[in-house]
């Protein structure tokens, strides 16, 4: 069994399978950062309200909590880092793909990707950044299916095109929906079909 | 060229054709209103005679716009949405969600909401698993099964009405907690539940594994191969149904679920192969055995306290951050994957729902199953829409 480490799970362990897998794919010759959170995983007695305030005037640095990741320099190189991460790190299961468009003022859409090992019991986040303007990158839905269907809904979504998609269709939305309802600019619209919605 | 990602599973040979008969491709769409997809869903059947050729399923007759809600509602506002997406299973959804959000604040709830978030989250397995069993025996036609699960499950929402007033969509477990203590007498409750429970539980299991008409219609059915469970990213019955040992409640404990004894469930190919129709069945059958050791153990080990962290109120503030927190649902990895800006509203709600991974490998599994073999597979995948469209 993992130990437990938090009520959420072995965090610690995540975030040493990260830092390996970050050192493995560097010799290995791919561009990543390793982005570790800096506050620790539990606040102090009392200072769950407090802590993130008073570590803003202590310190300029930015605060933040929760999971350590890997973000690859280029999204080009994502199918090749994922099956390397599958086939000699040993992650062989894709658990989630998804996107977060950070704000209206970013520039950039993430990417996550969320892999499991089932042998170390460890899971991965790897993470690339492409721009909103031009959102296109290679599909990983060839090196494990799972991804199908959750880049289909990114897709959507966040109106990334993923290049070598077996079956780039819609999947949640109806065919003719127009406009990415996850990006923060999204505007609602005022009718579909002839449906008011508002 | 690229292939399509099944491709490389499609040199299974279909099934023997004892007179080749010249027959035409017939597509035949099944629902969105048929009620083998429990719920409003559309699966596009290609059949070659009574033999089916290929499948294509269409979602989105439910989506509900979960994640989008996710981002424009306080993060506390948020919580009864979850109740919505996996309806049969509401309090693992809420167990999930709060776990998430919990993470982010970085605290850890008291021990004794712990304990009862671990109680109400197996009794809610247990009801989800009997309406799975009981349904799916309704799909294949067997009647009897049905009526028998929903008097047990009828007794776990009882427990649920004692302990929250609501029967279906709860609200419980919320970030810090568990809105208020177990009433008094009610954890004597669930223990007389479990006593009756286990006797009844042989009548499930005869019911199920010596009723020939059920297992004709699962042994050997929609065999799901171990690399293709893996591959698809399935979790939950279908993934341990594959004969895969994977339970995130042992393999990534959250909560208490360290200090409990139990054991992970796998499939054997009890009447079949390994990773068919009946193993699924057969996980989830007896994982209801292991959520009533589960919950022994917790009603021994309870402790009295606070069921609140204190510095949890109504409007919550996490810090920034992402991060992803998944639990065992009945149905698989439940997973939320949130990120914070440390305002009151969350920047991204990610919601991995079990049933949406699991349903995308169905499709897959139907090239030479016959046409009325699509409702054994789609029902032993055990979908909830309301999950896979969130």
């Amino acid at each position: 069994m993992a130990a437990r480490d938090t009520a959420w799970g072995p965090m610690e362990l995540n975030r040493a399978a990260a830092q390996e897998a970050a050192e493995a794919l560097r010799a290995a010759g791919w561009e990543l950062e390793l982005q570790l959170p800096n506050l620790p995983l539990i606040a102090p007695e009392g200072e769950a309200k407090d802590l993130v305030r008073r570590a803003k005037e202590e310190d300029a640095e930015p605060v933040w909590r929760g999971d350590a990741f890997l973000l690859l320099g280029k999204a080009q190189d994502l199918p090749a880092v994922l099956e390397h991460c599958r086939d000699e790190l040993g992650y062989a299961l894709l658990y989630d793909a998804t996107a977060v468009d950070p704000s209206v003022d970013s520039a950039e859409l993430k990417l996550i990707y969320g892999l499991r090992n089932l042998q170390t019991k460890a899971r991965l986040i790897v993470q690339a950044r492409v721009p909103k303007t031009e959102a296109v990158v290679p599909s990983v839905a060839l090196v494990y299916p799972a991804a199908d269907w959750h880049e289909r809904e990114a897709a959507e979504m966040y109106g990334i095109t993923y290049t070598g998609h077996p079956d780039p269709r819609k999947l949640l939305l109806p065919d003719d929906w127009a406009g990415f309802p996850l990006r923060k600019d999204y505007e609602y619209p005022e009718e579909y079909n002839g449906i008011s919605c508002t | 060229m690229n292939s399509h990602p099944a491709a490389r599973f499609d040199d299974k040979p279909g099934r023997e054709v004892e007179l080749d008969v010249a027959t035409q491709d017939c597509m035949i769409h099944m629902g969105p209103q048929h009620p083998a997809t429990h719920g409003v869903m559309r699966v596009l059947l290609k059949a070659d005679g009574e033999i089916l050729a290929g499948a294509q399923t269409h979602l989105g007759y439910l989506h509900r716009c979960a994640e989008k809600i996710g981002e424009s509602v306080d993060w506390l506002q948020y919580l009864p949405y979850t109740d919505r997406y996996d309806y049969l299973a509401a309090m693992n959804n809420n167990l999930g969600y709060s776990l998430a959000v919990e993470s982010l604040l970085g605290v850890e709830v008291p021990e004794r909401a712990q304990y009862l978030r671990v109680i109400v989250a197996e009794l809610n397995r247990i009801a989800s698993h009997l309406f799975a069993v009981g349904t799916y025996g309704l799909d294949l036609g067997a009647f009897t099964p049905l009526f028998t699960a929903l008097r047990d499950r009828e007794e776990v929402l009882e427990l649920f009405e004692k302990i929250c007033g609501a029967r279906l969509t709860y609200s419980y477990v919320r970030p810090g907690g568990v809105m208020n203590d177990a009433p008094e007498g009610w954890l004597a409750s669930v223990a007389a539940f479990l006593d009756g429970f286990e006797k009844t539980w042989h009548e499930y299991w005869t019911l199920i594994a010596e009723n020939k008409i059920f297992i004709e219609r699962t042994a050997n059915i929609g065999v799901l191969s171990a690399e293709q469970a893996l591959a698809w990213g399935c979790s939950g019955p279908m993934l341990r149904g594959s004969g895969i040992d994977w339970d995130l409640r042992r393999d990534q404990p959250y909560l208490i679920y360290d200090r409990l004894e139990f054991d992970v469930i796998q499939g054997v190919g009890y009447r079949g192969q390994v990773g068919d129709c009946f193993d699924r069945t057969f996980v989830r059958m007896f994982e209801m055995v292991e959520s009533v050791r589960i919950l022994r153990q917790c009603l021994e080990q309870i402790p009295d306290g606070e069921v609140l962290h204190e510095e949890v109120g109504a409007v919550i503030r996490p810090a920034p951050g992402e991060s992803y927190v998944a639990i065992e649902n009945p149905r698989g990895e439940l997973g939320h994957y949130c990120v914070s800006d440390g305002t009151k509203i969350a920047v991204r709600v990610r919601v991995r729902s079990p049933s949406f991974c699991n349903m995308s490998v169905a499709e897959h599994l139907m090239p030479g199953a016959m046409l009325g073999d699509a409702a054994a597979i789609i029902g032993s995948v055990d979908i909830v829409v309301g999950e896979t469209d969130r």
